[in-house]
């Protein structure tokens, strides 16, 4: 019987994820592409697209972090305000666009053609509809390696599926804390949530939350999911995380008691299937050093 | 609301002030109660969690609330005698909000959190928007109605910087989204143990103060010849309420208009005299947020709060403001402002040219210079025409926006006859914004036309209910600005509410709220020239009201002017030029303020000259704000309303120094 141990896991889980980008590097389609959507970004950045254009680059590269993005590609500013115009100087052939940002699509179909893909749309799968569009944006693209992610993904994912069934088949909660006092949690309609699923562990979440996958609650809330345990998903401001570990509710948690907390790397929590891929890599290396003391 | 607005006459003093005391109690009681046998269980987690759930969670935040509560009811009564406005308190001075800013700021650039404590920050942002708040209106002698609108403006764009802050964090603003609402959730003693020194220190030494507080009542001479140092007295008082709020804002953030309805309430409890208002405030406020707080976790499912505790008390302000209308006369009598004593020109065409000819210049120069991502340009040619899709739209959309909230300004400064007033304050931006809130609820992502249709209805709402509400009182000029903060105060907080939602609507909120520019289309662009030529014209046919109102109601009357119509038609005009500025560019740009008083400054006096001046002088600000929101931070932008809020806040200033000097 294998055992859950970090060597099963890096030959297990970090084989494709190291072989991907050179496979990746390997193709570039011709045209040049834009987006505006974070989720998009990560997916074209991960298939190798020639990305020339995206907003927000200074907190994609703190949030996000992975995919890398090239030095070259032009800062378009603010997710909610972007410059059209540096978008323009950016000579886009192709501009990607979510359901977030429907409204610039009249504007940006001035500079090249648009098309849209939402992943967060209220009562979908966001894992379903992230492959849906990494291979719709594959196959206009014409690069492969967007089928190969979805694949590879997937294949990830099952390979998980008895290692975390060989834990100790408690219930996870995926958060991320906005101050010492209040959390959003990731219910399983989130691409946290999806995962989890995925992977065959259970949401702690069993409340609803809206399509956004974030809604706020009182950090008492934890009591109530005494069996779970709790990953951490930054970024968290900088004093709340020390001002929590303070107080006494937290310290009496079943969990804290237990030692059954995780923190993880950043992810960007509207991602797609690159966030879900850094999630699934972080939650079998947190466990497997969790097991291994 | 007439039912509510009864509840005040003394007539029924005699039974009411036992009833409403008792009541109270007994709700809070009742609530606590409830909370204590309604609390969610822990599912397996046995006992032990159970307990510290109850000592460690559920008591402190009952703790908390009570003596939140306490601290903000104690501020307002000081807040509202110091200054003898029975409106003061820490949400309509702009207390809550700067303390809001200068956290932000702390929190945006970390450093500063880690030098000040978090309640110094609070107190330093407090007091810097109290102190602009009264500077605004000390040449009014601290007029109740010139303080609120003063205070209602600096919290604004105290309000829309942090909004500004937050968008430009990304990621990071939850905790700046669940803060700003004001939530009471607590994980161990801690808040409680450094609130409650606060509170008995700020009790003693209002007690202190008590002596010098009873001789406030009187007016100043009096005070004087009683030898007591009148302002050292006030300012002390004025500090420690300061500081009271601001300590309570930066533990458990912003907790709307609790000041106000505490010493309301204590009155209504029959609490008459200054020392008993001391003890009864406190007390009811205390015991009007604990209820709140009960209330709002007794209603969310299991752990969850139905909405922010502080959210939902902000849903008092507007509704108590409205009850307390009646009872409150401004000091000096709203008239025609002393800025017309400036002599007119001689050669106003001239004067009105040399606008036009500024206007466009700066359309010129909007559209063709600007950075690109190699270096400044002077777009000519091809590379003109490439940019002219992205920056024609947003350029007459701004000048639109302008020139409409000019008008809007003038006509409100005219209709009411008091020089402070501007869209902004008539509550219907914030009007429309509650109608969008409701539409982000309803269609999830709406389309321009269903965004621009229920701003539009939004702001007709909550002007239809301000006209219901003053009609009584014949739409004096200012019943109408003060119910126009009621409302104002009320869309805020059903706008804070959905804010603290922290999803993808908030997010549209709160972009619409910072006032950008950006977005605009062909659409908005034509929506802009069509409006300002549909909402414009008909006003050149009504100057002869324009010249006739700010002279006030009797002599309007007297001169044969139907008040009731003309002022009906001229609200409305106005109200639908200020939700269709809003949809452009945001709630707040105070270019409706400025635009009327620059007209008024270079010496065009007649209406009609007024008006051809405020359009142009609105479209030029905003044209202005729109270019520089593009170059300041290039590729980054700021929001152009938010910018020209930045550029009108100040003349603010200058305006005031320019009187006292010539006083």
């Amino acid at each position: 019987m294998p055992q859950f141990t970090r060597r099963n896991l890096l030959s297990c889980t970090t084989a494709a994820f190291l072989a991907a980008p050179a496979v990746l590097r390997a193709e570039t389609s011709g045209k040049r592409v834009a987006t505006l959507d974070w989720a998009l970004l990560e997916t074209l950045l991960a298939i190798g697209a020639d990305v020339v254009a995206a907003t927000e680059l200074r907190q994609f590269r703190q949030i996000a972090v992975t995919p890398e993005v090239p030095e070259h590609v032009t800062d378009l500013g603010l997710r909610g305000s972007p410059n059209f115009e540096v978008l323009r100087f950016a000579r886009p052939d192709l501009i990607f666009n979510s359901n977030f940002y429907a409204w610039a699509d009249p504007l940006m179909s001035r500079i090249a053609p648009v098309e849209s893909h939402a992943i967060y749309s209220p009562g979908e799968s966001p894992y379903s509809l992230a492959e849906r569009a990494t291979l719709a944006i594959g196959e206009r693209l014409q690069l492969s390696t967007a089928r190969k992610m979805v694949e590879d993904l997937a294949a990830k994912l099952d390979r998980l599926r008895p290692l975390f069934a060989r834990g100790d088949g408690r219930p996870v909660l995926p958060i991320n804390l906005g101050d010492a006092r209040h959390f959003r949690v990731f219910g399983s309609d989130s691409m946290f949530g999806e995962v989890l699923k995925r992977v065959g562990l259970d949401n702690a979440w069993t409340g609803a939350t809206s399509y956004s996958a974030a809604a706020p609650v009182g950090i008492e809330t934890l009591a109530s999911m005494p069996d779970a345990w709790i990953i951490f998903i930054p970024p968290h401001p900088e004093d709340a995380f020390r001002s929590l570990t303070l107080s006494t509710f937290w310290n009496a948690l079943p969990a804290v008691r237990e030692k059954r907390v995780l923190r993880i790397g950043s992810i960007n929590p509207y991602g797609a299937l690159p966030s879900a891929s850094r999630f699934a890599d972080f939650l079998a290396e947190g466990f497997s050093d969790v097991r291994n003391g | 609301m007439s039912a509510m607005a009864d509840l005040a006459p003394p007539v029924r003093a005699q039974a009411m002030p036992l009833v409403v005391a008792a009541g109270l109690g007994i709700a809070c009681i009742a609530g606590f109660v409830l909370l204590v046998l309604l609390r969610p269980l822990v599912p397996g987690g046995g006992a032990a969690l159970d307990e510290i759930l109850l000592w460690q969670s559920l008591l402190p935040r009952a703790a908390i609330a009570l003596f939140s509560g306490a601290a903000l009811g104690l501020a307002g009564a000081l807040l509202q005698r110091v200054l003898r406005n029975p409106i003061a308190d820490a949400s309509t001075l702009g207390i809550a909000s700067g303390a809001e800013l200068a956290l932000t700021l702390g929190l945006s650039f970390s450093p500063l959190l880690t030098v000040l404590s978090r309640e110094l920050l609070a107190f330093t942002g407090g007091l810097a928007t109290v102190a602009t708040v009264l500077a605004l209106s000390w040449r009014r002698g601290l007029d109740p109605v010139t303080v609120a609108i003063s205070g209602m403006i600096v919290s604004m764009i105290a309000a829309s910087l942090s909004v500004a802050l937050v968008l430009a964090r990304g990621e990071y603003a939850l905790s700046i989204h669940i803060w700003g609402a004001g939530v009471l959730n607590q994980g161990d003693w801690s808040g409680v143990a450094s609130l409650a020194p606060r509170l008995v220190a700020g009790i003693i030494a209002a007690f202190l103060l008590l002596r010098p507080l009873n001789v406030l009542t009187l007016d100043d001479s009096s005070a004087r010849s009683l030898g007591v140092t009148l302002h050292a007295a006030r300012f002390a008082i004025l500090i420690l309420a300061v500081w009271l709020s601001a300590s309570v804002t930066a533990m458990v953030g912003i907790i709307g208009f609790l000041g106000l309805a505490a010493p309301t309430i204590a009155r209504l409890c029959g609490a008459r005299t200054t020392g008993r208002i001391m003890i009864a405030a406190p007390l009811t406020g205390a015991a009007v947020l604990f209820l709140a707080d009960c209330l709002t976790q007794l209603l969310g499912p299991g752990f969850t709060d139905l909405a922010p505790t502080g959210a939902f008390t902000a849903l008092l302000g507007g509704p108590l403001l409205l009850i307390m209308l009646p009872r409150l006369h401004g000091f000096s009598a709203v008239t025609a402002s002393s800025d017309t004593m400036l002599r007119p020109l001689r050669k106003p065409a001239a004067a009105l040219a040399t606008l036009a000819i500024l206007l466009i210049a700066i359309f010129a120069a909007a559209l063709a210079f600007g950075p690109t991502p190699d270096g400044w340009h002077f777009a000519t040619g091809p590379l003109f025409s490439e940019l002219l899709p992205f920056r024609l739209p947003r350029i007459v959309a701004a000048g639109c926006a302008g020139a409409l909230l000019g008008v809007a300004g003038l006509i409100m400064q005219r209709v009411t006859g008091n020089p402070m007033a501007s869209p902004e304050v008539l509550g219907v931006s914030t009007g429309a914004g509650a109608g969008l809130t409701v539409a982000l609820f309803v269609f999830g992502f709406p389309s321009s036309v269903v965004m621009l249709t229920s701003m539009a209805l939004g702001a007709l709402v909550a002007f239809l209910v301000m006209l219901t509400v003053t009609a009584r009182s014949g739409l004096s000029a200012e019943r109408l600005l003060l119910a126009g903060i009621a409302i104002g105060a009320l869309s805020m907080a059903i706008i804070g509410m959905a804010l603290a939602q922290g999803d993808m609507r908030s997010y549209i909120l709160l972009t619409w709220i910072s006032g950008s520019t950006n977005r605009a289309g062909a659409f908005e662009a034509w929506m802009a020239i069509a409006s300002f030529a549909l909402l414009t014209a008909p006003l050149f046919l009504t100057t002869r009201w324009l010249s006739i109102l700010p002279l006030g109601t009797s002599l309007s009357r007297s001169v044969g002017l139907r008040i009731m119509p003309s002022r009906l038609l001229l609200a409305v005009l106005a109200a639908l030029m200020t939700a269709i500025s809003s949809f452009l560019v945001g709630p707040l740009s105070l270019v409706g303020l400025v635009a009327p008083h620059l007209a008024r400054l270079i010496g065009l006096q007649t209406p009609r000259q007024q008006i051809a001046a405020s359009i142009l002088i609105g479209a030029s600000v905003l044209m202005l704000a729109d270019w520089l929101s593009r170059v300041v931070i290039f590729p980054y932008q700021i929001p152009a309303g938010l910018l020209a809020s930045l550029i009108g806040g100040p003349y603010l200033l200058w305006l005031l120094g320019r009187k006292a000097k010539r006083m």
